[in-house]
């Protein structure tokens, strides 16, 4: 039992740990990450269709501000993409 | 099991590498991606061609009745008025500004939907192209807030509230041109992956198309559209405070 645990072990290279600890880290990078603007962008849409709801003649304006708004919320979801993408594609 | 990966990641090399094609101009040396470099000179011989060719239908007397074409121009400038540049605090400014604006929206915008037709790529995928386009953002508004505020009143500003604020005002000012091109980057980036993983991995035949009108036209608009906006808001705070 012993032995065969430290020959599997033996086969595993400093490099094979490497790319698994990338995986990993760009798996919850993105996994982590994607909660933050998920949460803001909801909430925005959320309030835009309450004021869409009381008033139907204020829904270019409302639109308009929430999109612009949900590009800037958007912006840490983006981030983590990068770095997601350098992990993976670059390091 | 790492097999798969590797696989994957050996099919989307290719979005990462870049072809650099080198010029010498005189001591100087630049350096450009071909790929970005050829697509952004087809957008802009697209916008152009379209120009020249929606010009001629504009060529009459303002007397006559307007034509099919001039209408529809008429309806599309009226839209991208009211919707970009009618954001601006002052209606001088956003009618000085409207063919910056507008032109930013449509090169985005034909950018972000050349990387539907295959063989062909969205210039915006690449850094260089977005970053290009958030420096003269920025460069612009800077230039804007000299010339509203004048030149003391626009230096003072980096020391409020407090002189120690310093750091933190131009860190947050520099942030601004960075978020801008990495939101585009990003968006049209994880797009592309996106539709090339699937093509090449999971179901090569319907889905991409799916995928291609999702990502490559829907959300390439309304990143055009944020492209614009946020432009128009970054010039306007600048410019207001």
């Amino acid at each position: 039992m012993l032995q065969e645990a430290q020959a599997v072990a033996s086969g595993i290279s400093g490099a094979d740990i490497a790319l698994a600890a990338k995986y990993i880290a760009a798996g919850l990078c993105m996994g982590i990450g994607a909660i933050g603007p998920a949460i803001g962008e909801g909430m925005a849409a959320a309030h835009a269709l309450d004021g869409m709801a009381r008033q139907p003649e204020m829904q270019g304006a409302l639109m308009r501000t929430m999109v612009l708004g949900q590009a800037i919320t958007e912006s840490t979801g983006i981030y983590s993409l990068l770095i997601a993408i350098v992990l993976l594609f670059v390091v | 099991m790492g097999t798969i990966f590797e696989q994957l990641s050996g099919t989307l090399t290719h979005l990462g590498e870049k072809q650099i094609v080198t010029f010498h101009l005189g001591s100087l040396q630049l350096q450009f991606d071909k790929a970005a470099m050829i697509m952004s000179w087809i957008v802009m011989a697209l916008l152009i061609a379209l120009a020249l060719f929606l010009r001629r239908a504009l060529l009459q007397d303002v007397e006559d009745k307007p034509n099919r074409v001039q209408a529809a121009l008429d309806a599309l400038i009226d839209l991208l008025q009211s919707q970009l540049t009618a954001n601006f605090s002052s209606e001088r400014l956003g009618n000085e500004l409207f063919p910056f604006i507008s032109t930013l929206f449509l090169f985005v915008l034909f950018s972000n939907w050349l990387g539907v037709i295959p063989g062909l790529s969205s210039p915006t995928q690449d850094l260089n192209v977005t970053m290009g386009l958030a420096l003269m953002v920025f460069a612009t508004s800077q230039f804007l807030a000299m010339k509203a505020k004048g030149m003391k009143t626009y230096w003072k500003g980096y020391l409020e509230p407090m002189p120690f604020m310093l750091p933190l005002n131009i860190i947050g000012e520099l942030s601004r041109p960075m978020s801008h091109a990495f939101r585009l980057f990003g968006n049209v980036l994880a797009g592309t992956i996106l539709t090339t993983v699937v093509m090449a991995k999971f179901a090569p035949i319907i889905v991409p198309s799916i995928l291609n009108v999702v990502f490559g036209l829907f959300f390439g608009a309304i990143q055009a559209f944020v492209f614009a906006i946020l432009a128009v808001a970054y010039i306007n705070v600048a410019v207001e405070n």
